[in-house]
């Protein structure tokens, strides 16, 4: 799997334990990566994703249905879950301002042995780190 | 004129910087059926 993940598009490194089945993925310098593709790749590699967390940077959006978003680059962008957290961002959308924020974008729904990802991968804040 | 060009060039730069921030810095997976 390790390999396989290591193939990908814009991965620059993978780290896996196998103890307690975590696998850290470390994008390249221009941070063009796809969490589906990792995702189909974990899959196509015989194993199960449970959790997928992201830690990234950039603008807080309001997509044409109004959903706040963020935006990665112009290709690129996360509709963001609504919880506490994604309401302190807010005030920030559509403003200049980086956000650095930590948030899961997949979890294996309880008691399902596989379950696909849903499409597009929507992000659940679990921290916002930084504000520039 | 290279006035002109000097504040074209900072607002172009600065228009830039924060999209050259934006990126993915990290992800992490936990997976199942691992052997």
């Amino acid at each position: 799997m390790k390999q396989h993940l290591g193939r990908q598009s814009g991965v620059e490194k993978v780290d896996v334990s196998l103890i307690d089945g975590k696998v850290d993925v470390t994008p390249k310098d221009d941070g063009q990566i796809d969490p589906i593709q990792l995702l189909k790749a974990t899959y196509d590699s015989g194993v199960t994703a449970a959790e997928m967390t992201m830690t990234a940077q950039g603008k807080i959006v309001k997509d044409p249905s109004g959903n706040l978003a963020l935006k990665i680059n112009p290709n690129q962008s996360f509709v963001i879950t609504p919880n506490e957290l994604s309401k302190t961002l807010e005030p920030l959308a559509d403003s200049q301002t980086v956000v650095t924020v930590r948030g899961h974008l997949f979890k294996k729904p309880a008691g399902k042995k596989k379950a696909a990802p849903a499409t597009p991968l929507k992000l659940l804040l679990l921290e916002v780190q930084k504000k520039d | 004129m290279i006035v002109r060009k000097l504040a074209l060039l900072a607002l172009f730069a600065s228009s830039l910087v924060p999209l050259a921030q934006a990126q993915i810095k990290h992800i992490e997976m936990r997976v199942e059926g691992m052997t």
